[in-house]
């Protein structure tokens, strides 16, 4: 069979692009982009995450463009993001100082700063709430806006790391610091073994569903056994530039939510045990990615037979963009090297069908 | 003040209040625009407690603006894009370093209110803190218990 260019379509690429319109015409109401990034902010955030771009209101847009697909929303968002240049490099973030919102450990009850539930589904009824169709969202705003000025004033008293006085205790393993410049990957694709930046880069950009479904494994069976959050915290850090005309003085540019979480392990330290730690954080409130990735971490610096151990196989499977792309383009015109199979095929079975 | 706080202050005031500061300032001079309002990328750089080293979580866009009066320059760096804050907080700083800026006592009283409403969210999220009650008089020490296990 000779090699046969082919070309049309392009008629029928542009009424499809205009019939995405069409599934989104069923109703006459539209969706503000500020409500879906004030009640849909979840979904925003993961979006972020995934995205590696803290941009909420960019991340409702795309969202909105895309119908609410998330592999959609990541894509824009990341194309967006290679339009621009990057001026700037935050000073390190201190996120032990962060203002927080919800802190809990699976560990200790009793936790310097307490134990601050803040906002979560955990303790929810998964009851469908058939109110909420009939809900006065103006209402709603209200009602809160009058709850919080009501509030006496509480100082925001930064809460020191669960993990602290396990190290003081000579039960964790006290590093110093490593001020070694970070590899950012992307700039730079990760070699392995990968250094501990690219490690959490990539996990921190990573599909939720893939690195909750990869921790899930290690907590079956295929992995290290059952871990304990440490210490898991959502909460608000500042984010500060050096100003360009004093090295001494910085520029608040602004604050962003994150999730961090500690997990901790027992290890063997020669002729005893010892703890060990994992880490994870993520833009936004998505504490189960975080868990996720604190629970890889330490996957990952275990080693093993695993495949939530295997540091290629983790780090080069998990990115949104890269894994819905690969699998996407499945469905796009194979024709030659699908006639090629089909040629194979056909000589291992002889000629009587031509 | 140094710039961290004023940037704060800044940066968490409604776009009108700064504006208005900045109007203030344009009714004596004529600053120049030497960088005009637009976007850009801050990569953002974190330190895990675990092995105490330094990644990068991921990038935020920021608008930036530089601008000059009387050959003193004025910058501002602020998350997202709202390129009209960015210019009159970049005036403002300009006006600072000339020594031309007037607002301080505005700045304090916004910051006044920004901690307020700050410490009333706080108060918010301090509402969910859990009281445990042990329901075992001998219960042991937490940290104890832990090594135990």
């Amino acid at each position: 069979m000779a090699y046969v260019a082919v070309s049309g379509g392009r008629e029928a690429i542009e009424e499809s692009i205009r019939l995405l319109d069409y599934h989104k015409s069923g109703t006459d109401k539209d969706i503000e982009i500020e409500a879906i990034e004030n009640k849909l902010s979840l979904l925003v955030d993961r979006v972020m995450s995934e995205a590696g771009l803290y941009a909420k209101t960019y991340a409702a847009l795309a969202l909105k463009q895309c119908e609410g697909c998330v592999e959609e929303a990541v894509f824009l968002l990341r194309a967006y993001r290679s339009t621009l240049t990057r001026n700037y490099y935050t000073n390190e973030v201190d996120t032990e100082g962060m203002r927080i919102v919800r802190r809990v450990s699976a560990a200790f009850k009793d936790i310097v700063g307490g134990q601050i539930l803040g906002a979560t589904y955990d303790y929810t009824h998964r009851l469908i709430d058939f109110r909420i169709g009939e809900e006065i969202f103006e209402d709603a705003r209200k009602n809160m806006q009058a709850l919080l000025a009501a509030q006496t004033p509480e100082p925001v008293a930064p809460c020191p790391r669960v993990s602290d006085g396990l190290r003081k205790e000579g039960l964790l393993d006290v590093c110093a610091k490593n001020d070694q410049k970070p590899l950012d990957v992307t700039m730079n694709a990760p070699v392995f073994p990968a250094e501990r930046s690219a490690r959490l880069q990539t996990l921190a950009r990573a599909d939720t569903g893939f690195v909750s479904g990869l921790a899930y494994s290690s907590l079956r069976g295929f992995g290290q056994a059952h871990p304990t959050v440490g210490e898991l915290r959502c909460g608000y850090a500042e984010l500060c530039v050096p100003y360009l005309f004093d090295e001494n003085e910085s520029v608040y540019i602004g604050e962003i939510l994150l999730t961090e979480v500690e997990c901790f392990n027992a290890a063997d330290d020669t002729d005893r045990l010892k703890l060990t730690a994992g880490y994870g954080a993520v833009f936004g409130r998505n504490e189960n990615k975080a868990i996720a990735m604190a629970v890889l971490d330490r996957e990952l610096d275990a080693g093993g037979r695993y495949p939530a151990q295997n540091e290629e196989f983790v780090l080069t499977h998990g990115d949104s963009l890269e894994m819905n792309g690969f699998i996407s383009h499945l469905k796009l015109p194979h024709y030659v090297t699908f006639q090629s199979k089909l040629d194979a095929v056909r000589k291992t079975r002889g000629t009587e069908h031509e | 003040m140094d710039k961290k706080r004023l940037t704060k202050i800044l940066a968490r005031a409604d776009r009108r209040e700064v504006a208005a500061m900045s109007a203030e300032i344009l009714k004596t001079c004529r600053p120049v625009i030497l960088k005009e309002p637009g976007k850009t990328l801050a990569m953002i750089k974190m330190r895990e407690p675990v092995k105490q080293s330094l990644f990068y979580i991921g990038e935020v866009i920021v608008c930036e603006a530089s601008v000059e009066i009387d050959g003193a320059r004025g910058i501002a760096v602020l998350m997202g894009d709202d390129a009209e804050k960015t210019l009159d907080m970049a005036i403002i700083d300009a006006a600072v370093n000339k020594g031309l800026f007037e607002g301080e006592s505005k700045l304090l009283e916004l910051e006044r209110e920004q901690n307020a409403e700050i410490m009333r969210e706080n108060a918010l999220f301090l509402k969910t803190m859990v009281n445990f009650e042990s329901m075992d008089g001998e219960a042991p020490n937490d940290l104890n218990a832990f090594k135990k296990a």
